[in-house]
């Protein structure tokens, strides 16, 4: 029985431990790691990592000035060069989702409001960039009407629906009549708000449905994993699960699981 | 058999391993524009014959309307191959900024399209900003540190460099002990190499 004993008093001893900001943050990454989409930034706590570690830096001048032994002081770097990692991980780790799936955050009120200040800057010039950039070396080259925005965001699905949706496309070329003597694609407008519907998005999306492994902090109880309650998972504390990220994705926002 | 330049582009893509870039292939994304041209001369063409024959375009379902869709079709699939390629060719050329730095070496700048080089910059730039501001040099550090000092080699003469509170003399193939922050970016830009034993 006494290492049963053993096992509760480290899970308690690390439970108290995980308070503190360097373990928050280690928490933050490991989520940002594993999440495959970017989650909220948590600028108090990027904040606070940064004083403690200016805290350390001074400190550690001081060794220097004062003349303590080496040893302690590449103990105290060490502490502070892992700190340093796991911050510029982090943030690293935001930068790169970001850069990936510039187009989709920036159609989402919800995922811009996810990010900080500076990444929601960094995400509005990373999209100019790109659009620029495919701009100036495929849709200026294309033909008069098929080089703007309406087919630059949306594409055609390759499904048995595109003859019909050619034929419609066509008609409304004709009434619109020709521009400048040349017949073109329409531009997306009220007009033709059906139309839009009919284009599937080509942007890239991460895949919320993949699988992670996650830990619980607390029990949670029974959990339904899908819409319809035909799945349903009794989520005990501190138990290691396999589960889709898309259904425990409000648990991690909650902070009541951690991905791993 | 229209739309295989094209797909040939996206195949170039798919088949290059990942992280790596194949140099661009001007011959056949000029191809594929060109071709792009032509079905577009065909389809203004075919849509003025039915205007021109005074046929009800609503109704009308002859040769020449299905050969305008296929027109139609055809380029808008090529635009998609073409916005295929530059759009994952631009993904690993922005992945060098992490793994190879603000400065590109020759052999990959050949590799470039002028427009990916002014992307690259771009990008780079953006990045800089973001630095700047949060004012923390997200460039080094990109695997975790086990010991805070590392043993280097000099690759290239660097010359006399003030690292911290002294200066080193870096010379070509010196061996020194560094703090692992300070080499890193030497390291980064290929001037020295982590010395294992």
């Amino acid at each position: 029985m006494s290492s049963w004993d053993d096992d509760d008093e480290s899970a308690s001893a690390s439970a108290s431990a995980a308070t503190t900001d360097v373990e928050l943050l280690k928490r933050a990454w490991r989520n940002e790691k594993a999440a495959p989409e970017v989650l909220r930034f948590d600028k108090d706590l990027v904040d606070r990592v940064r004083e403690q570690i200016q805290l350390l830096e001074e400190t550690l001048d001081d060794f220097a000035d004062s003349g303590v032994d080496d040893l302690v002081v590449s103990l105290y770097q060490m502490d502070l060069d892992r700190t340093l990692f796991l911050l510029r991980s982090y943030l690293r780790l935001r930068l790169q989702k970001i850069e990936k799936y510039t187009m989709h955050i920036s159609r989402s009120q919800d995922l811009k409001d996810r990010l900080s200040e500076q990444e929601q800057k960094f995400a509005k010039s990373c999209g100019e960039i790109m659009e620029k950039h495919l701009k100036q070396s495929v849709l200026s080259k294309l033909p008069y009407g098929y080089g703007d925005e309406f087919v630059t965001k949306q594409s055609l699905s390759s499904t048995e629906d595109d003859m019909t949706l050619v034929i419609e496309i066509l008609h409304i070329c004709m009434n619109c009549g020709p521009e400048n003597g040349l017949y073109s694609l329409p531009t997306i407008s009220s007009e033709h708000p059906d139309l839009i519907c009919l284009f599937r998005h080509s942007v890239p999306e991460p895949q919320l449905d993949t699988f992670v492994f996650c830990k619980t902090k607390s029990d949670v109880g029974a959990f339904q994993l899908d819409d319809i309650g035909e799945e349903v998972v009794d989520l005990v504390a501190d138990d290691l699960y396999v589960l889709r990220y898309k259904s425990i994705k409000g648990l991690v926002e909650g902070g009541r699981i951690d991905l791993i | 058999m229209y739309g295989r330049r094209a797909s040939q582009l996206v195949r170039e893509i798919d088949s290059s391993e990942a992280g790596q870039l194949a140099p661009f292939n001007s011959d056949i994304f000029d191809q594929v524009i060109r071709e792009c041209n032509e079905h577009n001369a065909q389809f203004q063409s075919l849509i003025r014959k039915m205007v021109e024959q005074n046929l009800d375009i609503e109704t009308t379902r002859n040769e020449d309307h299905y050969g305008a869709a296929i027109h139609h079709l055809s380029l808008l699939r090529n635009k998609r191959c073409l916005m295929a390629y530059m759009y994952n060719r631009a993904e690993v050329i922005q992945s060098f900024r992490w793994k190879i730095g603000p400065v590109l070496p020759h052999d990959i700048q050949e590799k470039l399209h002028f427009s990916e080089k002014e992307y690259f910059k771009n990008h780079s730039a953006a990045i800089k900003s973001y630095i700047s501001e949060m004012d923390i040099d997200l460039t080094v550090d990109m695997v975790p540190p086990k010991d805070p000092y590392i043993q280097v080699r000099v690759l290239e003469d660097i010359g006399e460099v003030s690292l911290g509170d002294h200066s080193v003399s870096l010379t070509k193939n010196s061996l020194h002990f560094l703090r692992r922050t300070d080499a890193e970016q030497f390291i980064s830009q290929g001037l020295m190499e982590e010395f294992l034993e």
